[in-house]
């Protein structure tokens, strides 16, 4: 092979490896903007929104379920309510320094907490000694919430309201 | 969009599955042209003509990673994208570096190969990661048995050490072996290691952040809870004093500290936990004869005394005066001289990577390293439970450590070290630890609960 074949195929060779990093960067722009982006697309690629799928649509706005705030059904705090609208994260326990304090003899310092994964929230036990219960059932592994289901500390029951 | 009929014509079965699964697939396709088109510059430049054996180095590879593809598709529908080009990428590049030093061996006379064991191996370690993939589906199955990892760990650690089958190479007392077959042990006990540090901290995760008297402001943890740290940095520098391994014992403790702080978010562990191995290296250096003679080859590499030395910083030297050779754009594969550079093919890897695609292409391999790095952290930090968190975490800092203790030895700006370059280094057990890591990622991002995006 000639020296210039040779040189072209040495400036090849890197050119196409960084070809391909920054095309990576494609994806993850679409990380960084998330779902919006994607979702436009998708909506783009499909440019005709029939009747069917604006049911679909409609479908999935009832499905979703959007809690503005906690209300606690019995306990001692039974009656009250906590805002949840724009909050990420809450921390439920007896310690002073929970989101959501609950004074339960049953209940740990940091007994559990509710994080917004995406538009659900998703309930997860911190290993407390006598357990959190979605619906009667012992929380293990982390769960999603949805509308109406009733989240068990102790003796103090609540649940997610819209 | 413009081709608007193109998109509308894909059929259903592309939409059925997640984004990132096609994506995977068309970057598998065009990683795997680039593997070819190294090979082929490889054997054009060494050889003058290209030859049958390359569809070996070539085809092997990328019949695996097809297969992980599969079972990706099968079992882990909804798992990161990014990861298995990625990786593929830097072990494809690997293996054609490792059949160019070959090609300067046959040329020498020599017969001391490794690109056809290199490709076995390959190919071993990421059937290995496919296997994990189907196995387990759910990293939360480990969280069930921290201390049976932990314990797999030490006794990995300690095999070396053991008398019939530990080996030492190059002075470090790092291998197993039976025959001719070796292995590192200690390379698979950073996946369990990491293992038990997710499984252990998630359940003091509590206990270490928030217990304590104030002293000065600072909380200091109880004599309970810091005792595992003092353990570890015992543990640690005595695998530094017995295995006389540097890289290893900084990878095992930075893992740990890592992950602690991770786990209570309090700079007081990191910061108590560098003093103490800063501490510990330098008593070292001055009680162990061969850690003093590390640190003077990287202190001064190119003194006529240390560059002399059986031991000595002849090899930095050599990697050294290579990487100069590459320039910005290299000396192109198969055209600088990196067979000069004793161990090119596992330690040094880097080093004639850079002679032969330059500052660019080290660039390149770093950026490569960055994202597989950036992929673990997301997943990290898109997950919800803090068990798979921790263990993503923990994995992609291992991969990243690693990375800069290797890549900074070799530049000389960290003494030299043992360890190897994840997917670039000749070596079975590398392979296969760094495999598993990528196999764990994959699916603790396809046990993530967030939605993705289809």
């Amino acid at each position: 092979m000639s020296e210039l074949a040779l040189f072209l195929v040495r400036i090849g060779f890197v050119a196409v490896l960084w070809v391909f990093i920054l095309s990576l960067l494609s994806v993850i722009r679409a990380d960084l903007y998330g779902r919006r982006v994607i979702s436009r697309i998708a909506r783009q690629n499909q440019p005709s929104l029939s009747t069917e799928s604006v049911s679909e649509l409609g479908i999935e706005d009832a499905d979703s379920f959007e809690p503005t705030h906690i209300f606690i059904i019995t306990g001692r705090n039974a009656g009250s309510s906590l805002d949840i609208v724009g909050k990420k994260e809450i921390l439920i326990g007896r310690a002073a320094s929970s989101d959501l304090v609950i004074g339960d003899e049953f209940a740990s310092g940091l007994h559990a907490k509710l994080v917004l994964v995406g538009e659900d929230w998703v309930l997860q036990d911190l290993n407390s000694t006598n357990g959190t219960f979605l619906d009667g059932k012992k929380v293990t592994t982390p769960a999603t919430i949805q509308a109406g289901m009733n989240i068990r500390i102790g003796t103090t029951n609540f649940e997610l309201r819209a | 969009m413009s081709n608007v009929s193109i998109t509308t014509a894909i059929p259903m079965l592309l939409k059925a599955v997640p984004r990132s699964r096609n994506f995977e697939a068309v970057l598998l396709f065009w990683v795997s042209g680039m593997h070819a088109f190294a090979l082929a510059q490889v054997q054009l430049s060494v050889l003058q003509r290209m030859q049958w054996d390359m569809l070996f180095y070539w085809g092997l590879p990328t019949l695996a990673a097809l297969v992980m593809h599969y079972i990706l598709r099968k079992h882990a529908v909804s798992s990161d994208g990014l990861l298995l080009p990625l990786a593929f990428l830097l072990n494809g590049l690997g293996i054609a570096m490792i059949y160019r030093l070959d090609l300067a061996e046959i040329a020498r006379g020599s017969v001391d190969l490794y690109a056809e064991r290199q490709v076995w191996l390959t190919c071993f370690a990421i059937l290995a990661a496919a296997f994990i993939v189907r196995v387990f589906k759910d990293p939360l199955v480990l969280r069930k048995y921290p201390f049976i990892s932990g314990l797999g760990a030490i006794v990995l650690l300690a095999m070396p050490a053991f008398p019939v089958i530990g080996r030492t190479i190059n002075g470090a007392t790092l291998w197993i072996g039976v025959g001719d077959l070796t292995f590192q042990p200690g390379e698979i006990a950073k996946v369990l290691l990491a293992i038990f540090f997710a499984g252990y901290l998630v359940s003091r995760q509590a206990q270490l952040s928030e217990i304590g008297a104030r002293v000065f402001g600072v909380r200091l943890p109880r004599a309970k809870d810091l005792g595992p740290i003092l353990l570890f940095w015992i543990a640690s520098l005595g695998v530094l004093v017995l295995q006389r391994d540097l890289g290893t014992s900084i990878l095992y403790f930075g893992l740990f500290l890592v992950m602690i702080y991770t786990a209570t978010g309090r700079g007081f562990y990191v910061g108590i936990g560098i003093v103490m191995m800063i501490t510990g290296a330098l008593v070292a250096s001055r009680l162990f004869g061969y850690v003093e003679s590390r640190f003077d080859s990287w202190l001064d590499p190119f003194s006529q005394s240390n560059y002399e030395a059986v031991g000595g910083s002849y090899q930095i030297v050599q990697g050294l005066f290579g990487m100069a050779n590459g320039d910005v754009i290299g000396a192109g594969l198969g055209g600088g001289y990196p067979q000069l550079i004793p161990l090119a093919e596992s330690d040094f890897i880097f080093a004639a990577l850079g002679e032969e695609l330059g500052l660019a292409g080290v660039f390149a391999i770093l950026s490569i390293f960055l994202l597989i790095v950036y992929r673990g952290l997301r997943v990290a930090n898109s997950h919800p439970d803090d068990f798979s968190k921790l263990l993503a975490m923990g994995l992609s800092f291992v991969i990243a450590l690693q990375v800069f203790v290797v890549a900074g030895g070799v530049m000389g700006l960290l003494p030299l070290t043992g360890l190897t370059t994840p997917f670039l280094a000749a070596g079975g057990s590398s392979l296969l630890a760094n495999w598993s890591i990528i196999a764990l990622l994959l699916i603790t991002s396809h046990s993530s609960l967030r939605k993705k995006p289809v």
